[in-house]
């Protein structure tokens, strides 16, 4: 390109980060730095250098002086947030996830009528405009599938009860049963997607990733958010889940959840390997420190930054996790109560004991991830494995939290990404059914801190398929537990792409209020 | 002409009754350019005493005067026209709207005269009569300007953020909070939401479709369609239909795209129509508002003074002190999970000074002992004490019988017996006890305690 006659490029670059403005603005500007940016940028570089000629060699120059000596890497803390909003009723949470969506009519979402319609087509007034999946779009009819198992009556509250469930059952006036949320989705990636951060796309924080940027840490030790997967059981229908689940989005990188393995070492290469020590671990990761710092220095990108600090915290959980992770003093109440398979890494009763001790040791945000719900065939053979997996374990961890007197500030959510269809998915018969995914309405229930026990919130239809009543769409159902954490769901935002983001998504989100103790 | 003219001006309310109900859509649509054009005719108005005076230096100024005071009055009668059609077409009526029209009426009659008498003026042949006039209409001209902007923003928009000095010297703005009517669930909850949601378009200024909401006789008179609430049926009632109609339907309430009803409010007002919609009920069966949760703990003092060292323990590695909220007088958290067996009762006995801002203790796994209950019993606003799996045993819970406002503790894990218990009977807020894994657990201190709902596990 030929040089304007009026420009004298001194070929001095001209530095954002030695500009007069805010740290914050600086780090965000260093956020954004793609390729695209810097092509972008590149053009106006010219511009920019004609104007500093224009306004004098000093001008900007002097000015920049001024502040470079003050660009120490700035970490944001939760003051900085104001956060919480105001006094929560829960200082941390678990989320038990059954990946693949459980199907509600036959755990708890009772309907009576059912039996009486077998094989009976389900009315189309009752299905309306709902698209169905592409599994079942070409079925030629729609047959009523009734439970197959029998439902009673539990607890002070009489709430009704499948007989796969019998443990939940004893604790089924702990809980805070949510009967009609629902969702947008109809598949799983989305839906899953959905669920977790609030958008059906991905790119967006997850609601732990949310909670660790917005209320910090509670611990030194372990990071603000885990993620334990469950080992996977091979006869069930086992939908992926990733990564994208537990990322931070556009936040830093240090709030993305950190997973433990289901088997092995829980985490990878944390142990040192023979022949270093501590000491030389220490001095080697000082040395890194330092390196990094020149890194962050010259670049200016806030990621350096989330390196140095997620090396710091590896080095920490070296101690850390293997006493996480040491159950060798679990008194033999703990083994009677969560069972021996409890005792077998990777299982999901395994996880629940570990979402137990990390709220002891000051996990912010723990979620367990149970995959196998997607119970599209063969619901009689498949459910009663996946319960009996989970039931036991669920109850394990809310009696445990509420005997060690935690579940008074624990939140504890049990939920998938949607429900399943009334109707049965392929042939339908006494002793085989299948489920196809629903999203109009699915059972998910709560218990713990801020959310009120014993009651049964919103009410479907007698097909289990409509909200009849109190609908609880995803973003309600999180700007809730954003609100039992004391979160005000419509100010924990962050920018990016012009955008005030945040969990409950641009379509308003309300508490909802009957959830609420 | 112009008396014939005027008593027309004066007669059309009287001939097209403002009755609160809408008519033809068409009217509603020119009508809404009425604030947009309104604009036009107090420029014209303003600018004629502008150009009068600046005639004195610059007599070529007062000679378009007149001009600009034909054209007033032509943007008067217009913008009048569209008020009327706005109010006439929409259903507006309400002593607002009344007051407005009446100003608009005789505004634009006082143009019209000022238009006749200013050649009397111009002449020399009656000198006084022209300014006081056009006086007159600016006087008027304000006040009619006042009463529409009311309209539109609410009365007290004016002096809503005036600074509260001013509003002292002024006596304005200082609109006392309604005191509640008494203590009924109508009082408490139903109106407030009309308040807030409802009484914009359907209160003593604005009266739509001559339905009124601010009180609870209005409520119950209705409007133009017939009663709104029918008690005990809420699915007849007009005013439940129309807030649950789907958003985009025409009949929604609240019309104009202003933010629909919260899904529990209409819950109440459901259940409140359900239940005899009473003026005087207090409480209704199956909805429970947590009262509770905006009654406000004891605020903490002001810690600002110690907010350096709050601030240092944060980025050590050390125990902290976290706020439980952004409010500061919410109190403070102390917490050691990343100290554990090191933290003992010397280092809790060096945040006494910070002691009566500290709500919540977390000493779990802690090496605190007994001694350290005598640094908690100055923690005076301690309401949550963590002391699982430490070697306390319960000989010293005697020290924190001072601390009233303690509402949970945690015991277990440690070697505190059920006789160690009994004293803290007399703290009567202390209602959750955990003595999981104690010598305490299988011998429940809940057989002596009062019927409460004190929780032993």
């Amino acid at each position: 390109m030929k040089q304007h006659p009026l420009c004298t490029d001194t070929e001095q670059d001209l530095d954002v980060r030695t500009l007069p403005i805010p740290e914050e603005l600086k780090q965000e500007w260093a956020a954004l730095q793609t390729r695209r940016h810097f092509l972008g940028r590149a053009g106006k570089v010219m511009g920019w250098a004609a104007m500093a000629s224009l306004t004098g060699d000093h001008a900007l120059t002097s000015v920049a002086h001024a502040t470079t000596t003050s660009s120490q890497p700035k970490v944001i803390t939760p003051e900085q947030f104001k956060l919480p909003n105001f006094a929560p009723k829960a200082k941390r949470a678990i989320y038990l996830f059954m990946s693949g969506g459980p199907p509600q009519m036959d755990m708890l979402d009772y309907k009576p009528k059912l039996a009486a319609m077998y094989n009976q087509d389900m009315p189309d007034s009752v299905r309306g405009a709902q698209q169905l999946t592409g599994m079942s779009s070409g079925q030629a009819r729609f047959p009523i599938a009734p439970s197959h198992w029998a439902f009673k009556q539990h607890g002070k509250s009489g709430t009704w009860v499948s007989d796969l469930l019998p443990y939940t059952s004893k604790m089924i006036d702990q809980l805070t049963i949510i009967k009609t949320t629902n969702t947008d989705a109809i598949n799983h990636e989305p839906a899953i997607m959905l669920m977790n951060t609030g958008n059906m796309n991905s790119g967006k924080p997850c609601m732990g990733a949310w909670l660790s940027y917005g209320l910090g840490s509670m611990n030194n030790n372990l990071p603000t958010f885990m993620v334990l997967q469950s080992k996977l059981n091979p006869i069930e229908n086992n939908q992926p889940v990733s990564s994208r689940l537990w990322s931070s989005g556009f936040l830093s990188s240090e709030y993305a959840g950190v997973g433990l393995r289901s088997a092995g070492d829980p985490v990878l290469f944390l142990s040192d390997p023979a022949g270093v020590n501590r000491d030389v671990r220490r001095k080697m990761l000082d040395a890194v420190h330092q390196i990094n710092q020149q890194t962050y220095a010259e670049l200016g990108d806030p990621e350096t930054n989330s390196r140095i600090s997620q090396y710091e915290m590896a080095y920490r959980m070296q101690t850390s996790v293997p006493e996480l992770t040491d159950l060798s003093k679990e008194p033999k109440s703990t083994w009677d109560l969560y069972g021996s398979e409890a005792k077998v890494p990777g299982t999901f009763a395994y996880n629940c004991l570990m979402a137990r001790r990390m709220a002891e040791r000051g996990v912010r945000f723990t979620q367990v991830y149970k995959r196998g719900w997607d119970v599209h065939g063969n619901v009689p053979k498949l459910l009663p494995i996946l319960c009996q997996e989970t039931d036991r374990a669920c109850y394990a961890l809310i009696t445990d939290l509420q005997q060690r007197g935690l579940l008074d500030d624990t939140l504890v959510i049990w939920a998938g990404e949607f429900g399943r269809t009334v109707y049965s998915q392929g042939g339908l018969s006494e002793t085989d059914y299948g489920r196809d995914h629903h999203p109009r309405c699915f059972t998910t229930w709560m218990a713990g801190g801020g959310v009120k026990p014993g009651i049964s919130y919103g009410e479907t239809d007698d097909y289990s398929y409509n909200v009849v009543k109190d609908p609880v769409p995803v973003r309600d159902f999180n700007a809730t537990v954003l609100h039992c954490l004391g979160i005000d769901h419509n100010k924990l935002t962050f920018q990016s792409q012009g955008l005030d983001q945040k969990l409950t998504g641009t379509t308003p989100a309300y508490v909802v209020q009957g959830l609420l103790a | 002409m112009a008396l014939l003219f005027s008593m027309a001006l004066l007669l059309l309310p009287h001939i097209f009754k403002l009755d609160g109900k809408p008519h033809a859509d068409w009217q509603q649509f020119l009508g809404r350019f009425h604030p947009l054009i309104i604009h036009l005719p107090i420029g014209f108005i303003l600018l004629v005493p502008l150009l009068e005076v600046g005639g004195r230096w610059k007599p070529s100024l007062r000679e378009s005067a007149s001009l600009v005071l034909a054209l007033g009055f032509i943007s008067s009668l217009g913008a009048m026209t569209l008020g009327y059609l706005l109010a006439y077409g929409s259903g507006d009526s309400g002593a607002g709207v009344t007051r407005h029209m009446w100003g608009g009426i005789a505004l634009t009659i006082g143009v019209l005269l000022c238009l006749l008498v200013r050649p009397l003026w111009a002449s020399g042949a009656v000198p006084r009569l022209y300014p006081v006039l056009l006086g007159c209409v600016l006087l008027v001209l304000s006040w009619a300007a006042h009463q529409g902007g009311s309209l539109t923003h609410g009365s007290n928009y004016l002096t809503e953020s005036m600074p509260p000095l001013l509003k002292r010297w002024t006596g304005l703005g200082s609109s006392p909070a309604k005191a509640p009517i008494s203590g009924s669930f109508y009082a408490q909850h139903i109106n407030p939401i009309f308040d807030s949601d409802c009484v914009v378009c359907h209160g003593e200024n604005k009266v739509k479709g001559g339905l009124r909401l601010d009180s609870y006789e209005y409520l119950m008179e209705g409007g133009k369609d017939g009663k709104v609430i029918a008690a005990g049926a809420p699915d007849k009632s007009l005013l439940l239909i129309r807030v649950t109609l789907p958003k985009d339907h025409k009949q929604f309430m609240p019309s104009e795209g202003k933010p629909p009803l919260k899904p529990e409010q209409i819950e109440w007002i459901r259940a409140w129509v359900q239940q005899g919609a009473s003026s005087t009920a207090t409480s209704l069966s199956g909805i429970t508002i947590n009262e509770h949760k905006d009654v406000p703990l004891p605020p903490v003092g002001d810690y600002s003074a110690l907010m350096p060292e709050i601030a240092a323990m944060g980025s050590g590695t050390g125990a902290k002190l976290v706020q439980v909220s952004n409010k500061a007088s919410d109190g403070l958290i102390l917490r050691t999970v990343d100290v554990g067996k090191n933290f003992g009762d010397a280092q809790l006995a060096q945040f006494a000074k910070f002691a009566p801002y500290i709500v919540e203790v977390e000493l779990a796994r802690t090496g605190v002992t007994d001694a350290g209950f005598d640094t908690l019993s100055k923690f005076t606003h301690l309401r949550v004490l963590h002391l699982e799996d430490t070697a306390v045993t319960g000989n010293s819970l005697t020290k924190l019988i001072p601390l009233s406002q303690l509402t949970y503790l945690n015991l277990s894990g440690t070697k505190v017996t059920k006789a160690a218990l009994a004293p803290l009977e007399a703290i009567k807020g202390l209602h959750s006890i955990y003595l999981y894994d104690t010598p305490a657990q299988h011998a429940p201190i809940a057989d002596t305690a009062p019927p409460t709902e004190r929780k032993t596990l």
